[in-house]
């Protein structure tokens, strides 16, 4: 009856008859609402949460939830919901949870024992998606699935998981061997060493035969330095050699021999069979009977570079020099053996910078009870806890974790801003924990900031005043306060300054100088306190300030460019007047100075000026060479005490091309360069990065639309073109800066050698030839990334000349879109 | 990044129930509705931001929004009388990507000292910078009993309301 009700009402309905009543609405309404629970919560869904969660909580013994797990699922085999969840869950998390890889390796274990056909379902998946991932050469998700098998090294017959790691390693070799630069071979040997550990923790026994020959091959390998780690080093070795961290696989490959040598006992990873099996007798659901064959996995003969660029990576601590040990040293395996599942958990999962920090603050839950002293220990504890068998600092390991992606040379996984609002996280879930652990590490930081990379110190500067405007801009000033007698061009002194102008820029002046100690306060500037700066044609001194202050109204008034023609000729006629050589100069002073004042109310408002006198602006651009040096002059001038606004400015006027990034080159490190002191500048760097990034990012567009699959002549041959030329283009950039650069870090620039008595002893020159040559690192090693991307994706073209293939009669467009793009693939 | 299809916890690049309950709500006075209201947001580029203070810049929204990629507009939330800030903005980026990060990594951080939102727009057009509240300003920000003084103190309803009480009381007298 209620059925029949239903149809009838919903029959009138979808006719949309004017008999539609009231009353029937009224029970539409009530149809709606969400119906009394009337039956249990599904088994799958409450599976489904154990899993997920699992070793989440402190308060739950995780083994009691392992065999609860494989029992129930073994228990209602029969239920294809039920194990369709078991086997997709897991999986999941072991490629996006990775920390909690050995806990769900102990739930197939168990389910194994339980109930073979099951296990043998998630190896089934386990292994496609361990092939799909070699064929696609995603080399971390392989090391997250080999790790998986490798912790279920027990339930496989024979060598189990150790040919296939001899297999990686057969390609590894013939990848060194081919080219010394080889850096695929590098990853898969990675690989090799990060599942090693996970096999000698799992319940398999008698591999340390295997895998001490394992590792003495890939010594080769992992212990000799490839040519660029010192590129990518935090510190260039020729700068300080102490703080220079060792690559992440030498260490790694040292770290487990050390280990083999001590009869593997890996004293940080978790083995949640084994209390288990040591409590009952009866009950043993991790003690394998039936072993089953290692699924055939296939490693392509030439093993694929993969979506991401490679690059070999090092290993840094902010916590390295305390006078106590907080987090693992590197004679400790537990440092990368966490490290590892820490960097991939963070990099995973950053569509949740929510769970990305809870799991960092819940770190202890996935790791043996002795690893980690309890949360939020303070420092000064720690050293009550030294010695044998310490115990290391969660918070201090989680932070350590995030910097070295923050600071991954040449370039992290993700945008910067998300390892920034990772430690946000961090310190809004725990921040009695996790303040301290950042003060320190700041306090690291700053100490090298003579001689860390250039490019990390700007973004160390970066992360620096974002995560004080996320935490009202408090810092203790006051222990750096003697580092305000440093000569202004100090790195560390750079640094203040730098920082104190983004807080602003997130921020405001007067706010800013509020949350700062007295003597500091003199670093506000009042310049930076006025929204408007004052225009200076507005003083009678000036030269030119009525036809200054004349321009500024027209502006505001929105003149046609004929009535301001008159004024710029007037400009002109009496520089040349006064022998000034290009009269060009003031007359683009004024006008842009004009500009910048009459849009200084807002960024809009400057936009909208520069748009209106675009035709204007650009010509003045391309006149010459001094009025286009002038436009950049008169803005950095205007914004002088708000640099941040003044290169804002710069990069859009680069992208109405009124000027070009050489032009801006130029201006910064040849006509501005002063000796060199520039270089100190942290929003100079910061506008020639910018200017750097516009050009390369246009080319890695080119080259994108040049590689992009099925392309045939006569588009192959323009977009070719066009990529040389572009190219050539980027090399110059390049030189220029190079040549730019290179004589400051000689102490050969003119300007340098001028200064004082001419010796180039000056206590300063020092300073400024060390930034000249952390300059010089910073840019070269753009240029060989830059190089190094267009080459490889090159290499994978269609090259020159391939012409589309002939078209068949009688044949649809979608055919022959699909047969050119496998011919294209053939070649 | 991950290569899930279905994610072991929730993403924070997923447009939020406003825009979803928008459509709704529509759909139960018309007959037709759209089959899938999200569409119209797979590629979008630009961010409602919400929660800003009156007193935000475009200068600091573009220093914070800018770290997620480069800008390629912004247009300020005006009083539709007054035609000053009322407290939120539209940012648009170059590509879809750069407004998906912002979603995960800026939205419900501060800026300003204040929690800001950000949310996926289907794209700026012209009238949609004023606000819709009945004196000019956010609907928000007419009947809110809380004191904000980033946004003009209490809801500018209630605040009428108090001012004629008081102006009252004082006549009383």
């Amino acid at each position: 009856m209620a059925d029949y009700d239903r149809d009838r009402r919903h029959n009138n309905y979808r006719g949309g008859g004017g008999g539609r009543k009231r009353r029937y609405r009224d029970d539409d309404d009530y149809d709606r609402r969400p119906q009394r629970r009337r039956y249990e919560e599904p088994l799958f869904v409450q599976v489904r949460r154990q899993l997920l969660t699992i070793a989440e909580s402190a308060a739950r013994r995780v083994e009691d939830d392992i065999v609860g797990i494989a029992k129930s699922v073994a228990d209602h085999y029969e239920d294809e919901e039920l194990r369709d969840t078991l086997v997709n869950i897991s999986l999941d998390l072991v490629l996006e949870q990775p920390m909690k890889i050995p806990f769900v390796a102990a739930v197939t274990l168990a389910t194994h024992n339980l109930k073979p056909e099951l296990s043998a379902e998630v190896l089934k998946k386990a292994s496609n998606l361990l092939q799909k991932h070699i064929d696609s050469g995603s080399w971390r998700e392989v090391k997250l699935l080999i790790r998986f098998l490798g912790s279920l090294q027990a339930i496989f017959e024979g060598d189990g998981i150790f040919p296939l790691l001899e297999e990686f390693f057969a390609r590894a070799a013939d990848l060194q061997s081919a080219s010394s630069e080889d850096l695929l071979g590098l990853e898969l040997v990675k690989v090799i060493l990060f599942t090693i550990p996970y096999v000698m923790s799992s319940p398999a026994t008698g591999f340390e035969a295997q895998a001490s020959a394992l590792l003495e091959k890939t010594d080769i390998i992992a212990s000799t330095p490839h040519a660029l780690v010192d590129l990518v080093n935090t510190f260039s070795p020729d700068e300080n050699k102490e703080a220079a961290g060792p690559s992440v696989i030498g260490l790694m490959q040292s770290q487990l021999q050390a280990e083999a040598g001590q009869g593997w006992e890996l004293k940080c990873l978790p083995r949640p069979w084994k209390s288990v099996q040591e409590e009952s007798e009866e009950q043993k659901p991790f003690e394998v009977v039936t072993k089953v064959p290692f699924p055939q996995i296939t490693v392509p003969s030439a093993v694929p570079n993969g979506p991401r660029p490679l690059f070999p990576e090092v290993y840094l601590s902010v916590y390295a020099e305390q006078e106590i040990y907080t987090v693992p040293p590197i004679s400790d395996i537990t440092s990368s053996i966490v490290r590892d599942a820490l960097v991939d958990t963070i990099n995973l999962l950053d569509f949740n910078r929510v769970a990305t920090a809870k799991y960092l603050i819940d770190i202890d839950c996935y790791f043996t009870p002795y690893t980690f002293v309890k949360r939020a220990t303070p420092f000064d504890r720690m050293r009550d806890l030294a010695g044998e068998g310490q115990s290391w600092k969660p918070e201090d390991v989680a932070v350590d974790a995030v910097f070295s992606q923050l600071y991954q040379l040449p370039t992290p996984e993700h945008k910067l801003v998300y390892y920034h609002s990772v430690l946000t996280e961090c310190c809004k879930i725990a921040p009695a924990a996790i303040a301290p652990s950042l003060g320190r590490a700041i306090r690291y930081l700053y100490n090298h900031l003579e001689t860390m990379d250039l490019e990390l110190s700007n973004r160390f500067l970066d992360w620096f005043a974002h995560h004080l405007s996320n935490f009202g801009f408090t810092w203790k000033w006051s222990e750096w306060v003697d580092n305000l007698e440093l000569p202004a061009i100090h790195p560390k002194m750079a640094f203040i300054h730098g920082a104190l102008d983004k807080e602003i820029r997130l921020s405001f002046a007067q706010r800013i100088k509020g949350t700062l100690p007295e003597p500091y306060i003199p670093l506000i500037t009042e310049g930076k306190e006025k929204d408007t700066p004052e225009f200076k044609y507005l003083s009678e001194m000036t030269p030119y300030s009525k036809e200054g202050q004349e321009l500024g109204q027209l502006i505001r008034k929105k003149a046609s460019d004929d009535e301001i023609q008159p004024v710029i000729a007037a400009i002109e006629e009496q520089a040349q007047g006064l022998g000034v050589e290009d009269p060009k100069v003031p007359s683009t002073d004024a006008f842009v100075t004009a500009i910048c004042f009459v849009g200084s109310k807002s960024l809009s408002h400057v936009l909208s000026c520069i748009e209106r006198n675009k035709d204007r602006l650009l010509s003045t651009g391309s006149a010459s060479h001094q009025a286009r040096g002038q436009i950049i002059t008169s803005v950095m001038e205007y914004w002088a005490d708000q640099p941040g606004i003044a290169i804002n400015i710069i990069d859009k006027l680069l992208n109405y091309t009124i000027l070009s990034p050489l032009s801006v080159l130029e201006w910064a490190l040849n006509e501005s360069i002063a000796a060199g002191t520039i270089l100190s500048k942290p929003h100079i760097f910061e506008m020639i990065s910018a200017t750097v990034g516009k050009v390369t990012n246009r080319m890695r567009q080119i080259v994108a639309a040049r590689t992009q699959p099925g392309l045939y002549e006569p588009q192959l041959s323009v977009l070719d073109e066009t990529l040389s030329r572009e190219r050539v283009e980027m090399q110059a950039l390049f030189k220029f800066i190079e040549d730019a650069i290179i004589s400051v870090a000689a102490g050969s620039n003119d300007e340098l050698m001028e200064r004082g008595d001419g010796s180039g002893d000056l206590p300063e020159d020092a300073i400024i030839r060390q930034w000249g040559r952390r300059w010089l690192r910073v840019f070269r090693r753009k240029a060989g990334v830059e190089e190094a991307f267009i080459n490889d994706a090159l290499a994978g073209a269609t090259p020159v000349g391939t012409e589309a293939p002939a078209l068949t009669q009688g044949d649809d467009g979608d055919v022959q879109i699909g047969d050119a793009d496998a011919i294209a693939d053939d070649q | 990044m991950s290569v899930l299809e279905v994610n072991t916890v929730d993403r924070l690049d997923r447009p939020s129930a406003y825009y979803a309950g928008k459509n709704k709500r529509r759909r139960d006075d018309r007959e037709e509705r759209d089959p899938e209201p999200n569409n119209k947001l797979q590629g979008a580029t630009t961010l409602y931001v919400g929660n800003l203070s009156f007193y935000t810049t475009e200068e600091q929204i573009h220093e914070l929004f800018a770290k997620c990629g480069e800008i390629k507009r912004l247009v300020m939330g005006l009083d539709r009388f007054n035609k000053t800030p009322c407290g939120f903005c539209f940012v648009e980026y170059y590509t879809h990507q750069d407004a998906l990060d912002c979603m995960k990594y800026v939205g419900g951080t501060k800026l300003d000292e204040r929690i800001i939102r950000a949310d996926l727009d289907p794209g700026f057009e012209e009238g949609r910078q004023y606000g819709r509240g009945k004196s000019g300003g956010q609907v928000r920000d007419e009947y809110r009993e809380e004191y904000d003084p980033g946004r003009g103190g209490y809801g500018r309803a209630y605040d009428e309301q108090r001012q004629r009480e008081e102006d009252e009381y004082g006549a009383g007298r």
